[in-house]
Formats: C-alpha cells, structure tokens, sequence
C-alpha cells in the first residue's frame, strides 16, 4: 500500500515537468478547439496528433493524448451552449439548457458552470482511475449481452424526462429514432436494410451528423425564419463569467450524481459519453429543487450533463488499462498509442509499467486543472459569440454545420443526411415533437437491438435469459423508477405545493430543446 | 486578454511542432550517414520517378482501428525514404467500401495510394459493396500479415483442439462461438474449422473483434476464431489451440496447425496491402516496392513496428498481386462453406 502511494507521489513528481506542463496546456487548448467544431470528435483528434507523439517521451506523449480527449469533451460544450450546435455527441444534453442560457444572456455563466461542472466530473473521475479501478473493471466484464438490452432500455426512459410538455410527443420521436437506428446492415444477419443501394449508408446513420443536422441545422432555419419576420433583439450580455457561492452551492450535488453516473457509463464498453451526458442532465432534473428552471436554462442541466460527459473521461481509461478493452473509440485510439509507446495493457500496467502509469494518471489529474484555467479563461472570448447579429451568426453555423459534417468521413453523403435533419429538426420543432429524444433513440437504438438479438441467440430464443443475472434485474428496476418516477415527482410536487397554499407552476412552454419564440 | 490568450495558443502550436521537429531532425542524418537518405533517392532517379509533393495513402477505416494505426506507425517512418510527407486519409465506411471506391477513383499519379484489407475487400467485392473489381487497383506490396488462431478462454474444459472438436461433434450446435460479424474474417475461420472438422456450433456475431473477444472473457462463448495480434493485452486469460497457417508460428511454437490435426491445412488471417489506382506507371509502383521495403527494414520502424504487436511482412508487388487474386477466389468459393 505504502508502496503504491509513493510510486503514485512519484508519478505527480514526474507529470511536473516543463516540457509536459507545456504540453499539457498546449493540448488541452487544442482538444477544446477541436472539441468545439462539430464533425471533429475527441477520438479524431486523438488520433490525429497520434503520430506526433511517436517522438516525445513516453509519459509526454500520452499526457498530451490525455490532454486532447479531456479538453475535447469540455470544448463540445461551448459550441452546445452558444450556438445550440453541440461540437460532439457528448454535450447534446447541454445544449438543451445551455441554449437557454445564453438567449437569456447569461452565456458567460453557462460556460463558467460547464467549465466548472467538467473540471470536477474529470477531476473525481481521477479518483476511481486511482483506488477502484481493478475493482470497477470487473463491472465491465459482467456486463453481458441481455445487460446491454436493458441498459438501453434504462437509456431509453430517459425520454419521459427530456419529453416534458408532452409524454406522448416525446415517444413518438423516440420512435421515429428507433427506426431510423435501423437503416443500415443488420447486426446480426449481415442483411443491408433501407440503404437504398447507398453503401454510405452501410454502418446506419452517423450519430453526429444527425445530430448537426437535428440541432444546429434546423436552429439556423430557426433563426433565419424568425429573422425573416423581424426578430425582436436578442437579450443584451450582461452576465459575469464567474461563479458565486450559491451557484457552487446548488451544483454540488448534482456533479456528485454525474460523477458516479459517468464514472458508471464510462466503465461499460460501447456506451460512452453521448449516453452519459443525457442521463446526467436527466438525473439532475429528478433531483433539482428547481424544476421549473428546466426547459427555460438551468445551470443545474448544464452542470448535470458536463459533469458526467467529464466524468466518462476517467471511467473508460480504467477497463482499456486493466482488462486491455476499449469502450469507445478514444480509447481505442489511445490504446493504439500506449502499444506504440511500448505500454501493453493488462494487469501488468499497474505492476511493472506503474511508474509510467502513474505518471499518466498524474498528468491526467493536472490536466483538468489545465482545462479549468484555459476554459475560464477562454470563457471570457468566447462568451463574446453570443453577442454577434444574427446575420453573422446564421450563415457562420450554416458552413460550420456543411464543413462539420463532411469533415466526419469527408464524405458528401453525410452532408445530405445532414441536410435532411435538418429540414427534419425543424419540423420536428414546429410540431412540437423532441429532436432531443431522436438523438437518444438514434445512439440506444442499435445497443439495444443487439443486445436483445444476441441474448436470444445465446439462449436459443429462450427470453429467460433476459432475467437470468442480478444486473438484469438492477437494470429493469432503475428502468421502471425511470418510467414512474416523472409521474410520482409530479403528483407529489402538487402536493406539497397544495400543502403550501401556492399555485401549481405554469407547465406551458417546457419542452427543453424549444427555443423561445 | 483575448489576443493574449490567442498568442500564448499560437506560440504553444508552434512551439509543439518545433518540438516534434527537433526531435526528428537529427535523428535523420545520424542514423545512416551517408546511405539511407541518398540511397532512395538515387534508386529513384534511376526509375526515373520520384514523389514531388506530399503523398496520401488511404485507409478504409476510421481513425484509431488496427489498420489506422499500423497505417500511421509506417507513415512516420516513410519520409526517410519516400522523400516526401506521407499522410493518411481516413475515408472511412461501408465496410472499407467508400475508402476503396475512392482508392480506384483517385488519380493514378502516384500521389494517392491506399492499403487494401484482406480479406474484407475480397468480400466487399463478393457481396456486392464495390463498384470496383481487383482490376481497379495495382499492387506495390505487403506490409501486415495476421494468422488466425482458435481461442478458448484459459479455464475451459477444452485443453486441446481434438477435445473440442470431439465433444462438439457430440453435442451438435451447443458449442458458441463469438464472431466480430456475421461472414465476416473471424467468421470464416470458426465456420472453415467446422466444416473441416465436420462438427456443427452456433455463431453469435459481435460487432467488432474487441467486442468478440470480451465474449470470450466473459464466458458468453466457448470458443473463438482471431488474429494472434487480437489478444496480445490478456493472453493469460485464453488458451490457444490451433493456428490457421501451414506450419506452426515462431512465437507459438507449441500449437499445433489445424493441419496437423486433419483439418483445414491453408494459411487463414488477414493481411494489409498497400495498392495504387489501376493505371498507375510501372516506374512508379516501382519506386514505392522499393522504398517500402526499406522502410520496412528501417531499425527505428522495426521497434515501433514490433512495440506496436505488427508482425511486418513484406512481400513484393507480384507476390501481393497473386495474394489479392487468391483471396478473391477464396471469397468466390466460399458460398460452399456457408451452407444456407
């Protein structure tokens, strides 16, 4: 024990060096940048700057790889928060309330929250990579086939929380998801299903690319259409980019449930940040004592949906580490890049490479640091984009959302598929039914249809074996909490505020994704 | 504080490349004197062809699979030899398809090349994916060979090939095998074991051979067809039993072959060729055999290579050329195996 805690002092006294604090900084900074371009994952830049790091020592190396994919994930937000385009799956969740923010002019206090809620998500993550993640990683191996169905079965409850206006809206677009989720080869039968003799179409639907095209897209239509009927003035920036005491107050809990959500989410292979950052913003809102601010820009969402998108970060380093398994394909790129370094992961990670392990972990703690400064203080400039006239705005997104979504596969196909949510994002809008919930489906879709295909191929068609382990059954009763819970909250709600001789809160207008007008 | 900000940024930018330069530069002239940097060259101008602008080789695959990284591990090497940049394009999807489409479409100039995965391209062809034929490309040579091996997981009731064998033949269809997709490589060699061996088993594909492998970890499976390469970060955790190839491996020279045991006696894995646009000059093709070949016997790549788990293998255009038609026919004849 003793031992281990001096080889991981050694580790901080080994990440502190110039040329890594150096390094740490100047990736960091580029992981927000690439973060904040939609089309440009955590995972493209990983590895995209792989090769680079070939040259540098070891632990260099992999900080700076560490660095990108941290900063990455926070940069998503900005994008999220001041242009409703979220720069990656990961902060999809954000927009919803981060959007809200800023059309009320307060985006320099939802980029500080989001900077703040991601610097602690990672930074907690750190302590699960440092003490449990031997133990954690076993959670990954039990995670079997019938495990997956019901996790996104869980994943898909999520809806009756972002669907608040209306249940019934907000199914159909889970719906409408599922079935576009098919579009693709089949998992399991290899059979090519609505492709349409499009062999772009082969690998389904690109998440981020509807996700353009659902968010930012059919925003600019938005904004273009309103600017046509002469759109009243956009609320004046008058906020601080600085967080008070009572803001910390009121977050604080919620980054704590996103920690041990992400962490959670994280751990499990194939899961990941987009899934995360949904049900750490739906969890914040079971537990807010605000709930009225939701759908209306709470910082409470915001700092829901970062924190756990952070806290993913730390969580899936721990299986690829131990158990050489990559959840997503950051890891698989970073995988690639501990191989080259010479680092093979496994057990033997933390026994006879755990110097340079730790070091790692040492500089991945620091790393968020280097986020928390570099974002704040990016903040302040970037905030700045809020202010720009629409007329500036609208085609600036416009040519993002064509550059991002070509720049995914440099594909053109992408660009159209694009074009098409986006069209479909706005009528979405229009009749009141919940991109938000497309998405969801979109990501969960596939998760769970091979979860499901697979358990009864194991089982020979048995449906048993969906019930077969405890983690099922978890599973299934956080599902039927997720269901009923929405339900519950709001006939207790009622009377307490019965009890209290006050007026039900307005409930018009609730819909998240919906913008003001 | 803005234009601060920005300027610390720009200088961090520069200041990384710097970095990363200098710690190539010297390298460069240190290493081999005299030989390397002019011997390419001169073999060059004796062709009569060399690259004068950067080069692009093309990966079907996104950024961060196995073939991406192999990919990016030799491109940092190539300079030396090839004169210029080289840079790997991601043009990723339908099954590798889009990457070889553009690959056949591409000016056949020399300046964009493509590596080309069998045997996924042979079955992109055969399932009808391609626009294009394996007359659509040239050959220039070998870089990766991966042997396919049978796995089981390390505490299985199967110590040998001949166990499982023999007790799947006596329980018809109860034995699972995971699969990183449905006729997919690592499908190929679990269904070639079985219909060699004349047992029946129930395949359950996984997306991916990550994906496949935790099934094998985690005991959803009983056994496994995959690439040695596959599970070199948990070898602990599985027993090998059979290695696809005719002879056994150096590096695992207790396996027996499935030919040693009376079943399937051919080479079966997957290998990354490096090809060029049909139409492309002979001079040129030439230019890049040779000046892969010395990559490929470069020291500094070689321990990359080798840190990396790459089992490099080198093979000339003519040879890569009989491979890809080989793989073809392989493809073409698999429909037997199949059994639907």
């Amino acid at each position: 024990m003793l031992e281990t805690l001096s080889l991981m002092g050694q580790g901080f006294i080994n990440a502190i060096t110039p040329l890594n604090l150096l390094f740490m900084a100047g990736g960091t900074a580029i992981g927000i940048i690439i973060g904040c371009l939609p089309g440009l994952s955590a995972a493209m830049g990983v590895a995209l700057l792989l090769p680079m790091t070939f040259t540098m020592p070891p632990e260099t190396g992999l900080i700076v790889l560490g660095a990108i994919y941290c900063g990455a994930i926070f940069g998503g937000s900005i994008s999220a928060i001041l242009i409703h385009t979220p720069g990656t799956p990961a902060s999809a969740a954000t927009a919803i309330e981060g959007y809200q923010l800023t059309l009320k002019g307060k985006a320099g206090k939802a980029l500080a929250v989001a900077c703040f809620s991601s610097f602690c998500g990672g930074l907690l993550s750190c302590i699960s990579l440092y003490f449990f993640a031997p133990a954690l990683a076993q959670l990954a191996m039990k995670f079997g086939s019938p495990e997956y169905f019901w996790l996104s079965i869980f994943g898909l409850t999520i809806i009756a929380g972002v669907a608040s206006k209306s249940l019934l809206k907000g199914l159909i677009s889970g719906a409408l998801g599922l079935l576009i989720s098919t579009i693709g080869m089949d998992p399991i039968e290899g059979v090519k299903r609505f492709m349409f003799g499009q062999a772009s179409l082969y690998e389904g639907i690109n998440t981020t690319c509807a996700l353009i095209g659902l968010f930012s897209m059919s925003q600019v239509l938005i904004l273009a259409e309103k600017k046509i009927k002469e759109r009243e003035k956009a609320a004046k920036f008058k906020d601080k980019i600085a967080l008070d005491k009572g803001d910390i107050k009121r977050i604080t809990p919620t980054i704590f449930r996103s920690w041990i959500i992400g962490n959670i989410v994280g751990i499990l292979p194939g899961a990941g940040a987009s899934i995360a950052c949904f049900m750490g913003y739906n969890t914040s809102r079971q537990f807010s004592k605000h709930k009225e601010e939701f759908g209306h820009g709470s910082i409470e969402g915001v700092a829901g949906s970062e924190a756990a998108n952070n806290a993913v970060t730390g969580g899936s380093l721990i299986p690829m580490l131990t158990l050489g398994i990559p959840g997503e394909s950051v890891t698989a790129v970073l995988m690639g890049g501990l191989i080259i370094q010479g680092l093979q992961p496994g057990p033997e990670l933390f026994t006879r490479y755990a110097p340079m392990t730790y070091t790692f972990f040492a500089g991945f703690v620091l790393v968020q640091f280097a986020m928390l400064f570099i974002g704040l203080l990016g903040c302040r400039g970037f905030a700045q984009i809020s202010r720009l006239s629409d007329a500036i705005l609208i085609p600036c997104v416009a040519v993002l959302c064509v550059v991002g979504s070509f720049a995914i596969r440099k594909n053109f196909v992408d660009v159209v598929i694009m074009m098409i949510f986006g069209v479909l994002g706005y009528l979405f809008r229009k009749f009141d039914l919940n991109p938000a919930a497309v998405v969801l489906a979109l990501i969960l879709g596939p998760i769970g249809e091979k979860g499901l295909r697979r358990s009864l191929l194991l089982s020979g068609g048995n449906p048993a074996i969906l019930f077969s382990t405890p983690l099922c059954w978890v599973l299934i009763v956080l599902s039927i909490i997720g269901i009923c819970s929405p339900i519950f909250m709001e006939r207790m709600e009622k009377k307490m505020v019965k009890n209290a001789g006050g007026d039900i809160p307005d409930e018009s207008g609730d819909d998240p994704v919906r913008t003001t007008d | 504080m803005k234009k601060i900000t920005a300027l610390v940024l720009v200088l961090l930018l520069a200041l990384s490349m710097v970095a990363c330069g200098e710690s190539k530069a010297p390298e460069q002239p240190a290493e081999k004197p005299a030989e390397a940097p002019a011997d390419a060259p001169a073999d060059a101008a004796a062709e009569g062809w060399a690259p004068e602008e950067n080069v692009t080789i093309i990966v079907s695959y996104k950024a961060g699979s196995g073939t991406d990284n192999t990919a990016r591990v030799l491109a940092a090497y190539a300079e030396k030899y090839i004169g210029k940049p080289v840079i790997i394009e991601n043009v990723e999807g339908g099954s590798g398809s889009i990457g070889w489409t553009a690959l056949s479409q591409a000016k056949p100039d020399g300046y964009t090349l493509g590596f080309v995965n069998l045997p996924n391209f042979s079955s992109s062809i055969t399932e009808g994916l391609a626009d294009y034929t394996v007359d659509s490309f040239r050959a220039i040579c070998n870089h990766v060979t991966e042997t396919s091996v049978v796995l089981v997981k390390a505490d299985s009731q199967f110590n040998t090939l001949e166990d499982l064998v023999k007790y799947a033949q006596e329980h018809p269809g109860e034995l699972k095998a995971s699969t990183n997709g449905n006729h997919k490589s690592n499908h190929i060699g679990a269904q070639m074991l079985a219909v060699s061996a004349d047992f029946e088993y129930t395949d359950i594909p996984y997306g991916g051979t990550a994906d496949q492998l935790l099934a094998l970890r985690q005991g959803e499976v009983d056994f496994s067809v995959a690439k040695v390469a596959d599970f070199a970060s948990f070898t602990s955790e599985v027993k090998v039993l059979g290695v696809f190839n005719g002879e056994r491996l150096a590096e695992l020279p207790d396996v027996p072959t499935l030919g040693e045991l009376g079943y399937y006696d051919k080479w079966l894995g997957s290998s990354r060729c490096i090809c060029a646009p049909a139409g492309t000059p002979d001079e040129v093709i030439a230019f890049y055999e040779n000046a892969f070949q010395q990559i490929m016997q470069d020291e500094d790549y070689l321990k990359a290579a080798e840190a990396a788990g790459m089992n490099t293998d080198f093979k000339s255009a003519a040879d890569t050329t009989a491979i890809i038609a080989q793989q073809q026919e392989f493809a073409e004849g698999l429909a037997d195996i199949w059994g639907e």
